[in-house]
């Protein structure tokens, strides 16, 4: 009962994170995309919630869902792009065929090195996964990368308001 | 457990490939930038799956750090789209041809 | 022994070279710049004549095979081999030495007086100069790469006087000319050079160490140096068939043709024979065939002078008559004699040069002798000297080529060589003949033109320069001959003795050898009675003669030698590169160089494209890689796993 549930979960999850690429990749308007976008980051998030990792699974909808879908969706609010703004694509199709059949290679590779990693699930605890032994395992050993993310991230703040700001002095340059 | 790591793999790969023909085949910058979103997701993924696998929460460790490094990557990929805008009013990757040398040929 | 003073006689007529040259191109001309220019021009010949002659004074009291080193300093050096800069004053370059400085001095002095209103005069002695110190460089190198950039710095400067004159084209063309046939000959010798160098096993290539590797050559290798060698003598010495450029090279003015193409750098090839004595020795085959060669060119050149109307043609083809004897001498191994015919010759030729100059500059460069006539009663010092040079060539005795020649001619008897001896006897009746056809019809005969207007031919007056250095040549030939005076009369052949050079000997009992000279006065003196006979007391009127008889024309046109070169060699040649220019040169090497130059214009406009800013292009391109390796991974890896 449990594995149908599972399995079947598992499917919609996997049909989710596709179906929010491929409106990524194909819609034109930007509204699509970020719809796809949030469909996709949601349903890796629920992937992450079978996979057992329920502290990453609360972390991808805090700050992926919650934080970078918003901000993007802000953004395109705030440019307010209208359709003449959007760039004309008139062989999509065939750059789309075209590069599919360039990456088909690297994606065929890429399965096939993954696949060889293992065949089963073992067991876990229950704690797995869990905000007490990730936390344990963050501030014995990620101590330092984990300081270091956050001075990137202060700096990436910065950054994104000094580049977001209206005028800046190269343009009067230009 | 009845779901098979490769049907995990599967879909990472799968993700990872929609992002590389997004940022190929289209020509609005917000399509590459979510494009980009969707490898580093696919990433992630993979990640957790390894981790799940091994099992051995290093992997989770990473894709930890990774979500961090998203935020502050969307932060600036968004500031930056949108400071281009305001300066060419348009989102068409191929307008922005600066990197050539000389005349657009 | 060592002295640094062979070396400084070398440096310093290219010191007063160079200063000449400075001031010529940058101090602006004025008359007083002349006095300067004399003063150089002049002093440093005379100041290395005076150098030459210490020297040779201090060489005199050593040991008959000593010689002084003058080491400049290291040139080349590669582990032990060494080619070092470096002078040598042995016996025979001390007589080299010795007339090039001391003759140079004289025409040098003469050529001020010739070259006065000359609007070159300083650029004419910086060349004067420039070519007195390379010849000087030649004749006491002490290695035979030393000697082959002298060899080289004397054609340079012959052709640079050749072409002195360089407002008309003929010069630049005669110039031109001497240069190319010397290339060729310089071809053979280099080419020589190399081969002797390639074989040699010892270390060093200075002379004595090549003489001294000589036995591990072979005869035939040796034989071919040998030739090759004389091949670069036949062009410097103008001699059959590399000599059409001698009589062109006339159009120089005279003191040139005197200095270099009389006296001293024509005799480079005699001197770089005798130099290589030791190797010529030990093939006398190729001996042989320089003496046929020079008695073929001396019997040739003597047939041209006796048809010429041109004074300085006549002479051109006189020195290259007299160079024959020469290599008549040194090929048949007699070497100390054909030194001494040189020694001789330089004085008597440049004496005869500087007389013909006198009278072309006395009446306004008119070189035709048959324009001249009746010049005797007034240029009297010219007459004179010019009678002196006259007999000492022709070979009447006390004068010093009749020495020089007959010693050479009773050699050629005494070793056997009857037929050389028969052709020089005939070459010595030509030279009596044309000699002094020249000498009667310049000074004796009565002038037909002046007849005509009397007043016309006013004569320029010769400055004092160039009168008397003729007289001291002449002395110089008329006395000279007494050095190497015949045991037959009563001598010691004190030069031949004192020169120390690898003769071959041969002798001959005195009444033979009396006969034999007695002989050869008299054909000469027979060949003079003929010129008499023909041009002092002529049966019809003296006048250009016009050749009617067929093999006359063709003597006095040189026998269409020139024409027949020009056939032969140069039309095809030029056929060659037209035919190149037409065909090879565009079409193959531009054509090619152009395709190129397309080819890579096509690819880099290609390539351009990709480089286009667009970032999708390039992470395509990058992706196209990425997917080719993917591709081998899977085909080569997957299929295992």
């Amino acid at each position: 009962m449990i594995e149908i549930l599972e399995t079947s979960l598992f499917a919609l999850l996997a049909l989710g994170v596709l179906t929010g690429g491929l409106m990524i990749l194909l819609a034109r308007r930007p509204a699509t995309h970020a719809m796809g976008f949030f469909i996709a980051l949601l349903s890796v998030a629920g992937l992450f919630a079978l996979l057992h990792q329920s502290f990453l699974f609360f972390a991808q909808v805090l700050v992926s869902v919650g934080g970078v879908v918003i901000v993007t969706l802000i953004m395109i609010l705030t440019v307010n792009l209208r359709e003449a703004d959007l760039p004309p694509e008139p062989h999509q199709t065939r750059w789309l065929i075209g590069a599919a059949v360039i990456i088909a290679p690297l994606s065929l590779l890429l399965y096939q090195t993954l696949t060889t990693l293992g065949d089963a699930f073992p067991p876990v605890s229950d704690t797995f996964g869990g905000t007490r032994s990730l936390g344990t395992l963050l501030f014995h050993d990620g101590v330092l990368p984990f300081e270091i993310l956050s001075v990137l991230l202060l700096t990436a703040m910065v950054g994104a308001i000094i580049i977001g700001k209206k005028e800046q002095s190269y343009d009067r340059e230009s | 457990m009845t779901v098979n790591p490769d049907a995990y793999f599967a879909v990472a790969t799968l993700l990872f490939s929609l992002g590389i023909l997004g940022v190929i085949s289209r020509r609005n910058l917000l399509v590459m930038y979510l494009s980009i979103e969707l490898m580093l997701n696919a990433v992630n993924l993979i990640l957790a799956t390894f981790s799940r696998l091994h099992p051995d929460e290093g992997g989770t460790m990473i894709a930890l750090f990774m979500i961090g490094v998203i935020a502050a990557e969307a932060a600036l990929f968004l500031a930056v789209i949108v400071q281009i805008y305001r300066k060419k009013h348009t989102l068409d990757s191929d307008a922005f041809t600066e990197l050539a040398q000389g005349k657009k040929l | 022994m060592s002295s640094s003073l062979p070396s400084l006689i070398v440096l310093l007529p290219f010191f007063g070279a160079g200063v000449m040259g400075f001031v010529y191109l940058f101090v602006p001309a004025g008359r007083n710049l002349r006095r300067f220019y004399v003063a150089v021009g002049i002093g440093t010949p005379l100041l290395a004549a005076l150098l030459g002659l210490i020297v040779v004074g201090e060489m005199l009291t050593l040991p008959a095979s000593a010689s002084i080193a003058s080491p400049l300093y290291s040139w080349i050096a590669i582990g032990s081999f060494e080619i070092d800069v470096a002078f040598v004053v042995d016996r025979l370059s001390a007589v080299m030495l010795l007339v090039v400085t001391l003759v140079g001095s004289l025409i040098h002095i003469y050529a001020v007086g010739y070259m006065w209103d000359d609007q070159g005069f300083g650029k004419f002695f910086a060349y004067f100069n420039f070519f007195l110190g390379a010849m000087l460089l030649l004749v006491l190198a002490n290695n035979p790469i030393l000697l082959f950039i002298g060899w080289e710095l004397v054609g340079l400067a012959s052709y640079l006087l050749i072409g002195f004159y360089h407002h008309d084209t003929a010069n630049i063309t005669a110039a031109n000319k001497a240069f190319l046939l010397n290339r060729v000959g310089d071809f053979g010798f280099v080419s020589g050079l190399g081969l002797l160098f390639a074989l040699q096993k010892q270390s060093g290539f200075d002379f004595a160490a090549i003489f001294a590797g000589l036995g591990g050559i072979d005869t035939a290798m040796l034989s071919l140096i040998g030739l090759l060698l004389f091949v670069g003598a036949m062009g410097k010495s103008a001699q059959i068939p590399l000599y059409v450029w001698l009589p062109d090279a006339m159009a120089g003015p005279t003191p040139v043709s005197a200095l270099i193409h009389a006296a001293t750098m024509v005799t480079a090839g005699v001197y770089m024979v005798a130099r290589f004595a030791p190797l010529y020795n030990r093939i006398p085959d190729v001996g042989l065939f320089i003496a046929g060669i020079g008695a073929a060119s001396a019997l040739l050149a003597a047939l041209f002078a006796s048809w010429q109307n041109d004074i300085k043609k006549i002479l051109a083809y006189s020195t290259m008559s007299q160079l024959g004897y020469m290599l008549i001498a040194v090929g048949l191994g007699e070497y100390s004699n054909g030194i001494f015919h040189l020694a001789a010759h330089a004085f008597f030729k440049a004496l005869l040069f500087m007389g013909a100059g006198a009278v072309i500059i006395a009446l306004h460069h008119e070189q035709d002798i048959f324009k001249m006539g009746g010049l005797g009663s007034r240029l009297p010092a010219v007459r004179r000297t010019m009678l002196v040079a006259t007999l000492a060539i022709t070979g009447i005795p006390i004068f010093a080529g009749f020495f020089s020649k007959d010693a050479i001619l009773s050699y050629a008897f005494a070793s056997g060589h009857t037929t050389i001896w028969a052709i020089g006897v005939v070459v010595a009746f030509l030279t009596a003949y044309y000699m002094f056809r020249l000498y009667f019809v310049v000074f004796v005969a009565p002038n037909h033109r002046s007849s005509r207007s009397r007043q016309s031919p006013s004569l320029t007056s010769l400055p004092r320069s160039m009168v008397w250095p003729l007289f001291v040549l002449a002395a110089g030939s008329i006395f000279l001959g007494f050095w190497n005076l015949p045991e037959a009369y009563g001598g010691s052949t004190w030069f031949s003795h004192e020169l120390h050079l690898a003769d071959h000997e041969a002798h001959l009992r005195f009444a033979k050898e009396y006969i034999l000279d007695g002989f050869n006065v008299l054909v000469a003196l027979l060949g003079i009675a003929i010129a008499y006979r023909k041009f002092v007391r002529p049966s019809h009127p003296l006048n250009a003669p016009i050749h009617r008889i067929a093999w006359q024309r063709a003597l006095a046109n040189t026998l269409y030698i020139d024409t027949l070169y020009d056939r032969l060699i140069v039309r095809p040649l030029r056929g060659i590169s037209n035919w190149q220019d037409r065909l090879i040169d565009p079409k193959i090497i531009d054509g090619s160089l152009r395709g190129l130059v397309t080819l890579y214009r096509g690819v880099a406009t290609q390539s351009a494209r990709l480089q286009n800013g667009n970032l999708r292009w390039y992470a395509l391109t990058f992706l196209l890689g990425v997917s080719g390796i993917s591709l081998y991974l899977l085909i080569a890896i997957g299929g295992a796993s």
